[in-house]
């Protein structure tokens, strides 16, 4: 149960004026139970490597596996395969009921960037079980699962009726976000969720993901805050003009000068501030070392030695 | 969807890209009004169609554009089509019968009907892309500004109009972008454009079609704000940071243009029976 893309490359409108190549021979990994962030500048791909994780896009060249489910193009046609269930349909003609893209969709929740744009319910609990409605929940269990998703995203029952329009930018992303964790997907994918939040919002919104990293699930997201990428993430994946360049752990991106140095990637002040310690002889940690609050304790730490 | 948008602009430098936007609508209209003259019978007509194709494959190609890109980005009106040839064959009743079946008589009239509309469709949407694909918008407002020009003595607001005009084309590509961000993001949500029921479909509608207003009445009131912070004022006069002046290639252009019309309209006038002509020959 995990997700790897071997050697995908993906081109927007081929054959046209706009043809556009966005990924280029991308492997990749991603283990179950991990918290990822892909990082890179605009343009490099990062946001078309996330349409792939949930069959949204589906790769030009080389296949995506999602759990047991194997997505590839074979001269440009689209073929699904449910790895499970390959031995019930062995030397059977292809048919689309093989595969259920939707259990596809449902395994793996993707939240695009500025999701508040996908609303359009009359009322907040509507929209937030629409989801849950089109993964064939009743009424009544979707409603269960929209108000629960609402709580964990941090928006009380007074919510529920009022209309997704009238909300504040962030109430909106909330709710946008919420509509997919109410899948209760196994693997869920954020583009810049926090793009555009307040500092509180933005830190509420992280400890809601490591909420649900810590329950057991997959969380991907891209982000270009490299203060997320050190504090939450376990593993980072650096993109580069459509090209993998590295996956690693931030504690070695950040201390790999070279690479920063030559991706322009600016290590957080935390880390920076961190390492100048050490350089004038403090014995810090750097692994302790996650934001303002665990560099003091480092700090005290080394006082009380 | 991911095929050309209809109506981008596709940067370019072939004679079609470098000719001025007026000389363009000018040409646009004149190829309008010789796709709807009739010129005798019905094998003459499109006869006729033969030639606007030709010459339609010609500028195409001149453009460095593929009409079959065109053309599959036509995909709804395919469906338009096969309507039309439906309604056709049974709403009409006359000419000769070309087949029958179960006891269902298909008259000549009605497929040519059909014939006509289609060709014209396909004839005046190329076209058209044609246009807009080698003219950038703000040429082309240029261009309906400078031909409504005449409109201004009886105070219509003819600069407001080009700009409406231009500024719906410039939108154009950029709503089926944002069309396709949000079915993609509805797809997320497990919503099936493609399949499902009567009643998941109109669902599944909605669910697109409320983002894509909300998000172009903002865009929209961005927009306007974006205009009044650079100065944009409906009433005032407009200068033009890039003035177009008249050659003598462009009178030539128009008078080529002229002389085509005058060509078609003579043809549709006469009406002389030029395949009798052409056997007359041998």
């Amino acid at each position: 149960m995990s997700i790897k893309l071997n050697h995908v490359s993906y081109t927007y409108s081929p054959k046209t004026p706009f043809e556009y190549e966005a990924l280029r021979d991308v492997s990749l990994e991603i283990k179950d139970r991990s918290f990822l962030a892909l990082i890179g500048e605009t343009g490099s791909g990062k946001s078309t490597l996330v349409q792939h994780l949930n069959g949204l896009i589906l790769p030009s060249e080389g296949e995506v596996q999602i759990s047991h489910y194997l997505l590839s193009c074979e001269n440009g046609k689209r073929k699904y395969v449910d790895l499970d269930r390959q031995e019930e349909f062995k030397g059977k003609k292809y048919r689309k009921k093989q595969f259920n893209i939707r259990n596809l969709r449902k395994y793996a929740g993707l939240v695009f960037q500025f999701p508040e744009y996908q609303l359009f319910e009359e009322s907040v609990l509507k929209d937030v079980s629409f989801g849950p409605k089109n993964f064939g929940a009743t009424d009544e269990e979707a409603e269960q699962m929209a108000k629960d998703a609402l709580k964990l995203v941090g928006l009380d029952d007074s919510y529920l009726p009022r209309s997704p329009f009238e909300l504040s930018g962030g109430e909106k992303r909330r709710v946008a976000i919420a509509g997919i964790i109410a899948l209760n997907p196994s693997v869920l994918i954020l583009d810049e969720p926090t793009a555009g939040l307040d500092p509180q919002g933005e830190k509420e919104m992280m400890e809601l993901f490591k909420k649900i990293n810590d329950a057991g699930k997959s969380v991907i997201l891209v982000t270009h805050n490299m203060d997320i990428v050190l504090k939450y993430v376990d593993e980072v994946v650096v993109m580069h003009d459509g090209k993998l360049l590295k996956q690693t752990t931030p504690l070695k991106l950040f201390q790999d000068e070279k690479f920063l140095t030559t991706t322009a990637i600016e290590p957080p002040f935390v880390f920076k501030a961190a390492k100048a310690l050490i350089s004038n002889g403090l014995n810090l940690n750097l692994n302790n070392v996650k934001d303002i609050p665990t560099l003091v304790q480092e700090i005290k730490r080394i006082k009380h030695e | 969807m991911n095929n050309i948008a209809l109506g981008r602009y596709i940067p370019g430098n072939s004679f079609l890209h470098k000719m001025d936007a007026r000389i363009k609508i000018i040409s646009l209209i004149v190829f309008f009004v010789g796709i709807f003259l009739s010129y005798g019978s019905s094998v003459q007509n499109f006869i006729m169609y033969g030639v606007y194709f030709v010459i339609l494959f010609t500028l195409l190609k001149v453009a460095h554009l593929s009409f079959f890109s065109v053309l599959k980005s036509l995909k709804a009106l395919w469906i338009m089509m096969l309507f039309l040839l439906v309604i056709n064959t049974f709403a009409v009743q006359t000419g000769d019968v070309v087949f029958v079946i179960n006891n269902f008589a298909v008259h000549e009239d009605g497929l040519v009907r059909t014939g006509y509309i289609i060709v014209r469709l396909i004839l005046m949407i190329t076209l058209t892309t044609l246009l807009t694909s080698t003219s950038k918008p703000l040429d082309l407002t240029f261009g309906l500004e400078w031909l409504l020009g005449p409109l201004k003595l009886l105070r219509v607001p003819v600069h407001i109009f080009a700009m409406t005009i231009s500024l719906a084309l410039r939108f154009i590509p950029t709503l089926m972008e944002e069309a396709n961000k949000i079915i993609r993001a509805q797809a997320s949500r497990g919503v099936d454009f493609a399949e499902g029921k009567l009643k998941d479909k109109f669902k599944a509608i909605i669910s697109l079609i409320i983002p894509l207003f909300v998000s172009s009445f903002l865009r929209s009131g961005e927009l306007a704000d974006a205009m009044e912070t650079r100065g944009y004022d409906p009433q005032g006069k407009r200068t033009k940071y890039r003035r177009k002046h008249w050659k003598m290639k462009e009178t030539f252009q128009i008078i080529g243009c002229g002389c085509f019309l005058a060509a078609i309209i003579l043809l549709a006038v006469y009406k002389p029976d030029f395949i009798a002509t052409v056997q007359g020959w041998f």
